[in-house]
């Protein structure tokens, strides 16, 4: 794999994502729904101090961490359910309806080269909207000390299901030359994994709360990193991209 | 620079390429005719590593296109029926990705040479989406050739276009090939063969129908039209006795369809001249050739 093609791929990726109106249209709706959800965690955690005043001990557990970060990095992560397919939709889509996948196919590139190239571009616009958000915490800065370990926390657990996401939307994409279709079947399959736990989640080691996306960030979104949730993203993406490996390997032999 | 032996590319049962065989020399330009569905455009991606065979082997500069397509895919330079173009973009950052991707060494300056190449410096700028048919094409030519490929695939080149864009197409691909560089293209258009290629390669359902230089195809045989002053009754008794002629249609205004295997201009003029010869005109020789072809091998 050569750098500088991979480089070449995935900025084309991210221009292409704000050469159209849907990029700037997803950072918008980004902005204002992380906005509203900040307004909401903090009201409910200056309402939470303000009836915890009379009760010394009970304050004295009102961390920014649990009652503020949680909540906040919590909604965020059901935000990236329904942006991340729709900045993923476009990535193998747009390419199979305009017909300039040949262009890829047909350019001294290797299967995998192409697939690492869009899948960083799609990360980085993750990273983009993951920054945007984080100007809310940073906010917080000027007047407290919160803890930076469980904000990092926090962001990498985000990083890594916006990761896992758009990987799986990049799949998607591969099946269907139309977007809507490669963005709809993201977010149904997504929605699916994110609440794999909803009836087992007294069973911690069942199969359903293995999978289940929330049940591995949720350690993450209260500070703590196991490398066991850190694995099972790395391994959600590895599995989707291998997936559009395979998918545009068998573009040859159709 | 090309050879393809016994290549087969199957859909299930139905073969679109059937055991093709064939070979081109260094800078020589080829054209590759066939009606729709003949295994043109599935051969050329075959030949460009975008599609895999069922069986036989194609090698393009001596590598084998099964093998290593990424090796052959440094060598050829391919345009497909409909030109894959980031519209978005402006020219010359489309033209800079795909210098990169195709791994140009210089990537600023193969574009910059490219662009001056096939005339496009003057929309450089411009933003591909506003661009029309005809210089879409062109950037289309210019990506094929941004890393100097060795071997131009290019499949159906000037479809869609205006006469005087075809024309334009044409010329660059002649002026750009001037021994230098390998170019198979494929088209529907017989005139443009007849301009441009020093070859053509028949093909129908698959195979290789017919295989020559320009020349020899079109001495495959002849066909005339004749216009007489006057006609008469023993004209076409006259004609239909000259030797080599296969038919003599008459449309009743004078004017004659004269088909033969060889050239019979010479016997042709003699016996019309005495009913006050007025027009002997050569009709399209490959045109008869192709679909003679094609029709026979149906």
């Amino acid at each position: 794999m050569t750098p500088s093609v991979i480089l070449a791929l995935s900025l084309r990726e991210v221009r292409a994502s704000y050469t159209t109106v849907v990029g700037w249209l997803v950072l918008c709706g980004w902005l204002f729904l992380t906005g509203v959800f900040w307004l909401f965690s903090v009201t409910s955690y200056v309402e939470a101090s303000q009836d915890l005043v009379f009760d010394p001990y009970r304050a004295s557990q009102l961390q920014f961490t649990t009652w503020l970060f949680a909540p906040f990095f919590g909604n965020l992560s059901i935000a990236l359910l329904m942006f991340a397919p729709l900045l993923s939709m476009r990535s193998f889509s747009e390419d199979l309806r305009n017909r300039t996948l040949e262009l890829l196919l047909t350019s001294p590139l290797s299967t995998s080269e192409i697939v690492v190239g869009k899948y960083l571009g799609q990360l980085w616009n993750i990273v983009v909207l993951l920054g945007a958000s984080a100007v809310f915490p940073m906010f917080l800065l000027q007047w407290a000390s919160p803890d930076p370990g469980a904000l990092a926390a926090g962001y990498l657990g985000l990083l890594l299901t916006g990761s896992a996401l758009v990987s799986l939307g990049m799949l998607a994409s591969s099946f269907t030359a139309n977007q809507i279709v490669a963005a709809g079947l993201t977010f149904s399959v997504s929605l699916v994994l994110f609440i794999a736990d909803w009836n087992a989640q007294d069973d911690p080691d069942g199969f359903f709360s293995q999978i289940a996306i929330l049940a591995h960030l949720s350690d993450l979104l209260r500070g703590e990193v196991r490398i066991s949730d850190v694995v099972y993203y790395l391994a959600f993406t590895a599995f989707c991209l291998f997936g559009t490996h395979q998918r545009l390997e068998s573009f040859r032999w159709r | 620079m090309i050879r393809v032996e016994q290549l087969v590319k199957a859909y299930g049962p139905t073969l679109a390429v059937d055991h093709l065989d064939f070979e081109v020399g260094r800078g020589e330009i080829v054209g590759f005719l066939g009606p729709n569905g003949a295994g043109k455009s599935t051969t050329m991606r075959i030949l460009c590593g975008a599609l895999g065979a069922t069986s036989g082997r194609a090698l393009v500069g001596g590598i084998d296109v099964l093998e290593d397509p990424l090796g052959v895919k440094r060598l050829v330079g391919y345009l497909p029926e409909v030109p894959p173009l980031y519209t978005e973009m402006t020219v010359r950052q489309f033209l800079r990705f795909c210098a990169r991707i195709k791994r140009a060494p210089d990537p600023n300056e193969a574009v910059e040479r490219v662009m001056k190449r096939v005339a496009l410096d003057g929309v450089a700028h411009r933003l591909i989406e506003h661009l029309s048919k005809g210089y879409r094409q062109r950037v289309g030519l210019a990506q094929a050739l941004v890393h100097s490929p060795q071997v131009l695939i290019l499949d159906e080149p000037t479809s869609g276009l205006d006469p005087a864009q075809r024309v334009e197409i044409r010329d660059l691909v002649r002026e750009l090939a001037h021994g230098e560089v390998t170019v198979i293209l494929s088209t529907h258009v017989l005139s443009e063969v007849e301009a441009i290629c020093d070859r053509a390669i028949i093909v129908h359902r698959g195979r290789i129908v017919a295989q020559d230089t320009m020349a020899a195809l079109s001495q495959q045989g002849s066909n005339l039209r004749v216009v007489v002053a006057r006609p008469d009754d023993a004209l076409p008794t006259t004609l239909a006795a000259l030797p080599g002629v296969v038919s003599v249609t008459a449309d009743g205004t004078g004017a004659f369809q004269v088909r033969a295997d060889r050239d019979i201009r010479e016997g042709v003029a003699a016996a019309a001249v005495r009913c006050g010869l007025l027009e002997l005109a050569p009709q399209r020789a490959l045109e008869e050739v192709f679909l003679q072809l094609t029709r026979d091998a149906a």
